[in-house]
């Protein structure tokens, strides 16, 4: 399983969208790495998420790859999985951070 | 990113003090680092498993950009822990902080893949935000 972190702010994302998500990222991580997600979902509570020091609407995606990938593919594979959280959320695209992590080495 | 995530015990950093907090992580970082402001995010959890309490109050864990030097991490640390004690009362030694180091290059951020540190000027004209200078 590939490990997927999603950070969301509480109430910002409604659990029919949710559901479509983990479902999006987990085809994804199939696609692009050959194993399903396995995501733990993160809300942060009303009032106590700060981007910039104002209150946020940020998430930040977070997945661990289970090989190294090259820049390349990895700046394709950030944008893909980025557009696709900005498509079930109708957010723009500078309200998510992508992380696309290498294996521990 | 950076992205500081902040777990505490039930109660122990109240509502009032989170902006208050978040206002100190964004300006020490900004400082210290030369970041500008819009990177920077500060989230507040309370009881959850990440960051692990360990037995203190409260825990600040910041993910941020490789290449800082090892002094601009210990200033980091330094004065965020002190402005959590400051803000909430808890005693600084209860106060738990570490950092991890992630490339620039892993992070995805405004549409494109982020800057290394110092090299963020390009990227906020592309973006039309001012910069933490101005």
């Amino acid at each position: 399983m590939i490990s997927c972190n999603c950070i969301v702010q509480a109430g910002q994302i409604s659990p029919e969208t949710e559901t479509r998500l983990r479902a999006n990222l987990s085809a994804f991580a199939e696609r692009a790495f050959g194993e399903p997600a396995e995501i733990n979902w993160r809300a942060i509570p009303e009032r106590s998420g700060f981007t910039a020091a104002q209150p946020s609407t940020s998430s930040i995606i977070s997945m661990a790859a289970n090989r190294p990938v090259p820049q390349p593919e990895r700046a394709a594979l950030l944008k893909e999985m980025c557009e696709l959280w900005i498509r079930e959320t109708h957010r723009s695209l500078d309200e998510v951070v992508g992380v696309i992590s290498d294996p521990q080495t | 990113m950076p992205l500081y995530l902040c777990n505490a015990a039930k109660g122990a950093i109240s509502d009032e003090a989170k902006p208050k907090i978040a206002a100190d992580i964004t300006r020490i970082h900004c400082d210290v680092t030369g970041a500008p402001p819009q990177f920077v995010h500060a989230f507040f959890v309370e009881e959850d498993t990440a960051p692990p309490l360990d037995g203190k109050s409260a825990v600040l864990f910041g993910s941020i950009r490789a290449n800082r030097t090892d002094a601009q991490k210990a200033q980091i640390i330094a004065e965020m822990r002190q402005s959590i004690s400051t803000h909430t009362g808890i005693a600084l030694d209860a106060v738990g902080m570490m950092t991890t180091d992630v490339p620039a290059s892993w992070a995805f951020e405004g549409g494109e893949v982020m800057p290394e540190p110092g090299e963020e000027a390009e990227w906020l004209a592309r973006h039309n935000r001012p910069s933490a200078a101005e």
